[in-house]
Parts: structure tokens; C-alpha cells; sequence
């Protein structure tokens, strides 16, 4: 029951905040293509270099960088 | 949600196309007809198939394709993984002080080195070391100028005549897309420069060829040239034969797929991002069609209804 | 939370004809149903269709099992006749208008599969515009350096950038007081000396005549600069033009001083 509650009202805000007007409608779903876009990007590589961690060249970059001074 | 609409329309068609062939209409005749629709179905599938097979027989001639080379677990040659980077390092290694005695890498260049497996100084340190022709310069000749990271790899041969006459007409293939081009790809290039051995009894190998397995024919003019230690690695990595043939068959696989780092990881994005869609429209297209499939339908009968018409 | 397809075409069709008590009586009716029908099309003139959504339309609906037997036609309890137009309920199957959780999902629903659309087709057109951004290879060749240590003071070099000459003037401070020295204002293209160097020992400009193209002679002409020997315009140390009927000063590459190296493009 309580769930249901809070699941009526989170909707009922979502609904009114975002997809009441089509105007911010709209506008929720740009922002949020940015925004996923950007998640979606940075959560792969991170995924992906975390799984091929230590053959890839920036893991092994530092050990064949001179110093700058040099 | 598909496969049970999808059942159902073939059961509905089936039904349909027995009321519209026979005389009887019942759901045993639907069924049986079925049945043997799917029987002459897998009759003709099993037939072609075997026709296929027996025209295309399996067949082992080591002798003249060679032998087929085990797999082994190169990281770039699995779903998700990529080079790695420090084998490729000690690759070109291999490759500058053994292969590029004889073999070329016309489309690589120096460039393509840089943030792959060296850096920029190394790249330009590397370069320099190899003296490239340039001009024409203020009076119209040609000169020579230490090499630059925009240009190609050295050639050891001006031409492919010149490669024949210095192998004794063999001509030791361009290895810029290598395990590209092989049955194998690179399990056939590892397989081959550790696969040197005596030939079997019977097997007659020419003067100046070498017998190797995994070669077509079995006879090969490249002799073998990877053994323990003939190369010394700057990371202090063992450096056995073995070793070796790995890091040069990981360096060639690069030099074939300089790319594939980068085109996996955008393969697993875009199987995500799909993946997502199509279940989003399959949501979708339910949530649309919804409003269509509840409606319903009054009859509202006349009044004779009841009545049963005369012959 | 709750899908708002439940109802399927068969649920529907077993309702309405729900009349016999086995689903094998159900079907029999179905197709005994479909058959009767076309056959009475003639007499059923003032028959009608009417369609109305599940939800709009509720009226409770009882039905009294009958038999049904062969050739027997629609005499059940709910297609009796006139008056009698009683619709099933579907109150089982249709959802609580109250509900917004529903209706706040399939906008969400909409709007995320939006937002998925929006990011591929925005990585798709990205990945269409660096196509067309220049190659690996002319990108590695559109830059030149040039090692300062080897132009001894008062030289010009003359280096090669994009199939273009490029002058590397290592100026003395003579020549840097003169270029200073001009009176602006009575140059055909008035420009300050400042404004054409980076630092005031190393000018660097492209060696084309802005004429017709011909490449100037370093260290000729009147002015001590170039002078171009298709038409006779004179540049001065600046690379500015003085005489002759070139309109503009020779033009100044993009360039870059690191210390003894000078990355030109």
C-alpha cells in the first residue's frame, strides 16, 4: 500500500513537472539525450578499460614518457 | 508477445488454406495437414543440405593446403578485447630487427606508431634512423633527408624484381595486412614461424625451400628465423621463441587493424544503444495498439432472428 | 505497474460468446458463428455493427449456458433480440481512470525511447561530420618544423609547407630598426612590423607574390627584402610591399616558436 502511495505521487510529480506541457516535454527529452549520451559514453569506457585494464597504451604510456625537462 | 502472434497467424493460415483445399473442415484435417507440410519441408531442407555435403566433401589434404593451425588466445582475436599494446612494442621490435630484412609494410607509417605503441620523441627518433629521398629541391634534385613520422615504413626492395632476384625468385609478401589476408589470420602467422621442422619421411623438399606444416604445399622459401633470444627486449621480457612469434603476429594483427581497438568499443555501444530501442518500440507498438485491441464489438440482431430460414 | 494490454483478441471473442461452458464449445461456436452469418446476411437488413471502446461502455452481463448444437443459430441469452442490447463488462480488464501512475509511465516511456533516439542519432551525424575532417595523413603533413639553430643571423631560409615556399627571415637588428622606421601611412598596405612577427628576430612568410603567384628572390630589391622577378614588386625586410603592382603585403602562416624550433601550419 505505502509503496503504491509513493509510487502514485513520484508519477504524479513526474507528470506534472516534466510531461505536462509539451514545451518542457520536449525540452526534458533534449537535455536528457545530452545527458544520457554523455553518461552512456563515459559509463562503456569505463567499462572498457577497466576489462582490457593493462594492454592498452595509456596503461603503459608512463613507462616510456620522458620527463618534460629533458 | 511475437512468436505466440506469429504461431498463431501460421495456425490461422493453415486453417484457412485446408478449408480452402478440402472439402473438410475440421481441426484434425488442419493438424494433419500441418503435418505434413512440415514433413515436406524438412524433407526438401534435409535433402538440399545433403546434396550440399556430399558435393562439398570434407577433405584434409595436408599437403596441399596445409595444416590447419590451432587456435590461440590472442586478446584482439577475442569478442571484447583489445591489442595489447606492449606486445605490439616488442612486435615492431621483432619486425625491424628480423621480418623487415626482407619483408615491407607499405601501409604503415611512423605516424601510425605514435600513441599506439610509442611516443611522439620515439616515433621521430625511430624515423630519423632510416634516410628517406626528398625534393626537388631549389636546383631540381633530388636529395636525401633523415625520415619524418609522415612517411612509410623503409622498403627493403625498390620493386618486386629486385625481391625475387635477392630471394632466389621468391617473393616475400608485403606484410601490411597479413593476418588480414591469410586462411587463419593470425593462429596461421604464429603457426608458421614457429611450425619449422624436418620433413616426414618421403617428403622431398627442394634445394633452398624449407618444410614447413602450416604452409600450402608444405614447402616454404622463408627459412626459419624466429629462435630463443634473437632478439633482446628493452622490458626484460623472456625473449623465447615463442615470445617472440607472439609479440610479431600481435604487431602484425595491428598493423592489419590499426582500427580495431576503437571499432569494438563503438560495436559494443551500438549493440547497447539497439538493444535499448528495440525493446522501447516493442513497448511502444504494444502501448499504441492497445486502444485498437480493446475494442469491442455490439451486434445488435434483427428481429427475425430466431426464426429458421426455408429451404 | 500495470501494462495496460491485458486484454487479447481471443479473451474478448470469449467473453462476448461465452455462452457454452468448455472451450471446445466456444470454438464450435466461433466457427458455426462465422458460417451463419454470411448465410444470413440477406434477411439481417436491419442488423447493426456497433463499435465502442472497452472502457467508455460498462454494463454488467450475465449469460445462462445454452446448447449449442449444430445449424443452432445466436439464441443466447445476450443476442435475444430487440431490446436486448446488453454489453459484456470488461470491468476486469480495463484500468482505473484515477490511475496516473499509468499514464506518467507511458509518457516516461515515450520520452526515454526519445532520448535514446536523440543520442544515437546525435553520435550517428557526429560520426558523418569527422568523416569529412581532414585525414590522418594530410593532417600529419600540414605541419613543417623548422630547427632555428641552423639559419645563422641575417639568412633566409626557404622551407617547404603544403607544396608552398615559406621564408624564414633571421633578421639582424638593423634590419629590425628599419622595418620599424617606415612611415605606416605611406605603405600600400599599411601594417606594423609588430603585427607581422612573433618575435622581432624571425619572420616568417609565405613566398608567393601576391601579384600573380611568381615566388620572390630573397635578399633582393630595392628595400633589402624580396623582390619578385615576374612584374618588379619590391618587399622590404617586413615582407610588406613597396613597389611594383602587387596590392598586399606577403601573407603570414600560422606558426608556433618553442624555444630553438618552429612549428609552421
Amino acid at each position: 500500500m505505502a509503496l503504491s502511495a509513493v509510487t502514485k505521487s513520484v508519477s504524479k510529480f513526474t507528470y506534472n513537472t516534466f510531461f505536462k506541457r509539451e514545451s518542457v516535454y520536449f525540452s526534458t527529452v533534449v537535455v536528457g539525450a545530452v545527458a544520457f549520451s554523455i553518461y552512456f559514453n563515459s559509463a562503456v569506457d569505463n567499462w572498457w578499460d577497466n576489462r582490457n585494464k593493462g594492454k592498452q597504451w595509456k596503461d603503459i604510456k608512463d613507462k616510456y614518457v620522458k620527463p618534460a625537462e629533458e | 508477445m511475437f512468436s505466440r502472434g506469429t504461431a498463431k497467424f501460421f495456425k490461422s493460415a493453415v486453417g484457412s488454406a485446408s478449408k480452402r483445399f478440402s472439402t473438410e473442415s475440421n481441426a484434425k484435417a488442419s493438424a494433419s495437414n500441418l503435418l505434413f507440410k512440415a514433413s515436406v519441408a524438412t524433407a526438401v531442407g534435409s535433402g538440399i543440405s545433403l546434396w550440399y555435403l556430399n558435393k562439398n566433401t570434407a577433405h584434409a589434404d595436408m599437403q596441399a593446403d596445409g595444416l590447419h593451425p590451432p587456435h590461440y588466445n590472442f586478446p584482439h582475436t577475442t569478442l571484447l578485447g583489445t591489442f595489447d599494446h606492449a606486445s605490439i612494442r616488442r612486435g615492431f621490435q621483432v619486425f625491424k630487427e628480423v621480418c623487415a630484412a626482407c619483408h615491407s609494410l607499405d601501409h604503415v607509417h611512423w605516424r601510425n606508431l605514435i600513441d599506439v605503441a610509442f611516443t611522439e620523441d620515439e616515433v621521430k627518433e625511430l624515423a630519423a634512423e632510416y634516410e628517406y629521398e626528398d625534393g626537388p629541391n631549389d636546383q631540381g634534385e633530388m636529395f636525401m633527408r633523415p625520415g619524418k613520422p609522415s612517411d612509410p615504413f623503409p622498403k627493403p626492395y625498390p620493386n618486386e624484381e629486385a625481391a625475387r632476384a635477392a630471394n632466389a625468385g621468391a617473393f616475400p609478401p608485403d606484410l601490411s595486412l597479413i593476418t588480414k589476408a591469410r586462411h587463419g589470420g593470425a593462429d596461421y602467422v604464429y603457426s608458421l614461424i614457429t611450425g619449422y621442422c624436418d620433413p616426414p619421411a618421403g617428403v622431398e623438399i627442394r634445394e633452398g625451400l624449407n618444410y614447413n606444416p602450416y604452409f600450402p604445399g608444405g614447402a616454404i622459401a622463408m627459412a626459419q628465423n624466429i629462435f630463443d633470444g634473437v632478439v633482446e627486449y628493452e622490458d626484460g621480457t623472456p625473449a623465447t621463441a615463442s615470445q617472440i612469434a607472439k609479440d610479431v603476429t600481435t604487431f602484425l594483427g595491428w598493423a592489419s587493424e590499426p582500427e580495431l581497438d576503437d571499432r569494438k568499443k563503438l560495436g559494443v555501444k551500438a549493440v547497447l544503444l539497439f538493444s535499448t530501442l528495440t525493446a522501447l518500440s516493442l513497448w511502444i507498438k504494444r502501448n499504441r495498439f492497445s486502444s485498437l485491441k480493446n475494442r469491442k464489438i455490439v451486434f445488435n440482431p434483427p428481429s427475425n432472428w430466431n426464426t429458421p430460414t426455408k429451404k | 505497474m500495470a501494462l495496460p494490454v491485458k486484454i487479447s483478441a481471443s479473451v474478448i471473442n470469449r467473453t462476448f460468446f461465452s455462452t457454452p461452458n468448455t472451450t471446445a464449445a466456444v470454438k464450435a461456436v466461433g466457427a458455426t458463428a462465422a458460417a451463419k452469418f454470411t448465410t444470413h446476411k440477406s434477411a439481417s437488413k436491419s442488423s447493426a455493427v456497433s463499435i465502442t471502446s472497452a472502457s467508455r461502455t460498462i454494463t454488467n452481463f450475465t449469460s445462462s449456458p445454452k446448447n449449442i448444437g449444430y445449424q443452432q443459430r445466436f439464441s443466447s441469452g445476450f443476442a435475444a433480440g430487440p431490446g436486448s442490447e446488453k454489453v459484456p463488462s470488461f470491468g476486469d480488464y480495463t484500468k482505473e481512470r484515477t490511475n496516473d501512475s499509468s499514464r506518467a509511465f507511458t509518457y516516461f516511456m515515450l520520452g526515454a525511447s526519445g532520448t535514446v533516439v536523440a543520442a544515437t542519432a546525435q553520435s550517428a551525424v557526429h560520426g558523418f561530420l569527422m568523416n569529412m575532417s581532414a585525414s590522418a595523413d594530410v593532417l600529419a603533413m600540414a605541419k613543417v618544423e623548422v630547427d632555428l639553430n641552423n639559419i645563422p643571423l641575417g639568412k633566409t631560409v626557404t622551407i617547404k609547407w603544403r607544396g608552398k615556399p615559406v621564408f624564414v627571415k633571421h633578421r639582424t637588428q638593423e634590419e629590425i630598426d628599419e622595418a620599424n622606421s617606415v612611415t605606416i601611412k605611406s605603405l600600400p598596405d599599411p601594417q606594423v612590423d609588430a603585427d607581422r612577427t612573433q618575435t622581432p628576430e624571425w619572420l616568417v612568410v609565405v613566398g608567393i607574390c601576391t601579384h600573380l603567384g611568381c615566388v620572390p628572390i630573397s635578399d633582393s630589391g630595392d628595400f633589402g627584402g624580396w623582390y619578385c622577378p615576374c612584374h618588379g614588386s619590391h618587399y622590404d625586410v617586413s615582407g610588406r610591399i613597396r613597389k611594383g603592382p602587387a596590392p598586399l603585403n606577403l601573407e603570414v602562416p600560422e606558426y608556433t616558436i618553442d624555444g630553438s624550433t618552429m612549428v609552421i601550419g
